[in-house]
């Protein structure tokens, strides 16, 4: 794999030709954005003042009108940028992906399939909406890999009968071939209850978690502070979880900054990182040559694809060679 | 009356209630004994093919050799108590460690397939074993917990159950701890 260096030079120098075309269309949009905006902005500002002398400032005809304006705005700008973001996702990112590694397959309209999604386990809600795009999949030394960007919604009814969506989990969805072989099911979860309520109260309240099954208390003091793990098989889940391993994930968690979420299934590791937004797409308040821009998008490819090498799964035991 | 009576009824149910997870934490540890026994009986196995496959090269460590396979017959009787299991794994865990670096002297055995195969099996199961070795030290290490700690003492010394002994953990499974980690903390 490609050093950051190497990558954030490719970035500058292979991709700057349609950086600079990129960055025209980019231009194009906010002017365009910012013309309409202030159409719209002086639109809604007369009809309000207009109601608001009829009706009242806050009758619920004006909540409605409201809503209506952020409706169409938002589609508007999603209309806006619709050619540019396709753009920005064959010219850019496409080659970014196969400059980090040739055997990486992508498509920016595809996703995990829900059924690899449920079967990892670690959410157990059941799930209303599924959607996702920015779909990843080949294989890194020789470690079948997929991943991509996930949003995972169910929906509740209240007592007047409306619907609400919630969000189960958004961010990055990956499924890796494990390198050890088992039979049952690991579970990995972000230590809230322990964070919250200390040692004691905390521990107790993971060990009644009976939708989640029995709670696995290991012996490495950093990770049992920022995990909690549920399994099946007590000495399975340690001959996954070895002293090595367990210390990758916690120097992983430390990189990432975000909700870690790993499940060890049929002989595959599941990782979901809960980073709350879309990957991958492209600035339109920023310029897209922009050092801290540019880096977010190299970070982000690089450590996802980078999970294979710092959890080294590619260090395959010989009897699944 | 009636407020004696439902405090011996609160006191009956906490004693069910801790004998019972006394009862449960001492079939924990004899279940994750059997699965500690399985993968040792694996290795097992695979020592005679070891020392049958070593012994022409190893002119120098006849000693080593004879000791790992006094060890696996001794581990092989049957009736021996888990914490002569655990004694006994520990001696034939150096010795076998012994084994691997004294074969590193050896180019022919380096360069033979059959005997580089048992060491990656033997590497393997050394993970599982240490894997098992972990679980059924969480597990002594609750009971003897429950054993110890008040109230459920009272009732450990009532039902006579006894302290076990844990696995040693081998200096090759430290080594993975950070130990910069567990200064800097």
């Amino acid at each position: 794999m490609k050093s950051l260096s190497e990558l954030t030079d490719f970035y500058y120098k292979e991709l700057y030709p349609y950086l600079e075309e990129l960055e025209k269309t980019r231009n194009h949009i906010l002017s365009q954005l910012k013309w309409y905006g202030g159409i719209g902005t002086v639109f809604f500002l007369i009809i309000a003042l207009w109601m608001g002398k009829n009706f009242g400032l806050f009758h619920p005809l004006m909540i409605a009108v409201a809503v209506g304006f952020l409706l169409i705005a938002s589609i508007a700008y999603r209309y806006l940028i619709q050619g540019y973001a396709k753009d920005f996702k064959n010219h850019i990112i496409t080659p970014l992906i196969g400059a980090i590694d040739s055997h990486l397959l992508y498509n920016p309209d595809f996703m995990i399939s829900q059924y690899l999604f449920e079967r990892s386990n670690l959410f157990q809600h059941s799930i209303d909406r599924y959607s996702g795009n920015d779909y990843v999949k080949g294989s890194i030394d020789g470690v079948p890999i997929e991943f991509s960007d996930i949003h995972a919604e169910y929906q509740t009814r209240d007592s007047k009968g409306r619907t609400q969506w919630h969000s189960l989990f958004r961010g990055l969805f990956l499924v890796a071939e494990f390198n050890k072989n088992f039979k049952s099911k690991t579970i990995i979860l972000p230590d809230q209850a322990e964070k919250t309520f200390g040692n004691l109260i905390g521990g107790w309240l993971q060990s009644i978690n009976i939708a989640r099954g029995k709670v696995i208390q290991l012996d490495d003091p950093v990770f049992e502070k920022k995990f909690v793990v549920y399994g099946e098989d007590p000495i399975e889940a340690r001959y996954i979880l070895s002293h090595s391993m367990m210390m990758r994930i916690v120097e992983f968690q430390k990189k990432i900054s975000h909700p870690l979420f790993i499940s060890f299934v049929q002989n595959h590791i599941h990782i979901a990182i809960g980073t709350g937004k879309d990957l991958f797409e492209p600035t339109v308040f920023k310029s897209l040559l922009d050092y801290k821009q540019a880096m977010e998008y190299i970070h982000t490819l690089r450590n996802t694809i980078g999970i294979i090498e710092e959890l080294k799964l590619n260090e395959k035991l010989w009897s699944k060679e | 009356m009636q407020i004696f009576l439902i405090i011996l009824g609160i006191v009956a149910l906490v004693m069910i209630l801790m004998y019972n997870s006394l009862i449960g934490k001492k079939n924990q540890v004899d279940n994750i004994f059997a699965g500690v026994d399985t993968v040792l009986k694996k290795r097992y196995d695979l020592i005679p093919n070891l020392v049958a496959s070593v012994e022409r090269y190893m002119e120098h460590e006849k000693g080593v050799l004879e000791n790992v396979t006094a060890l696996r017959a001794q581990a092989m009787k049957p009736n021996l108590s888990d914490d002569q299991k655990i004694a006994l794994d520990t001696k034939l865990s150096a010795a076998l460690g012994a084994i691997t670096v004294a074969i590193e002297n050896y180019p022919e055995l380096k360069a033979n397939e059959n005997v580089m195969h048992l060491q990656r099996s033997l590497s393997e199961i050394e993970e599982q074993i240490s894997a098992a070795r972990r679980a059924y030290n969480q597990a002594v290490t609750d009971l003897n917990n429950a054993i110890e700690m008040f109230p459920t003492n009272l009732i450990a010394g009532w039902m006579n159950l006894q302290r076990r002994a844990v696995f040693e953990i081998t200096i090759a499974e430290r080594q993975n701890v950070n130990v910069h980690e567990l200064f800097n903390r």
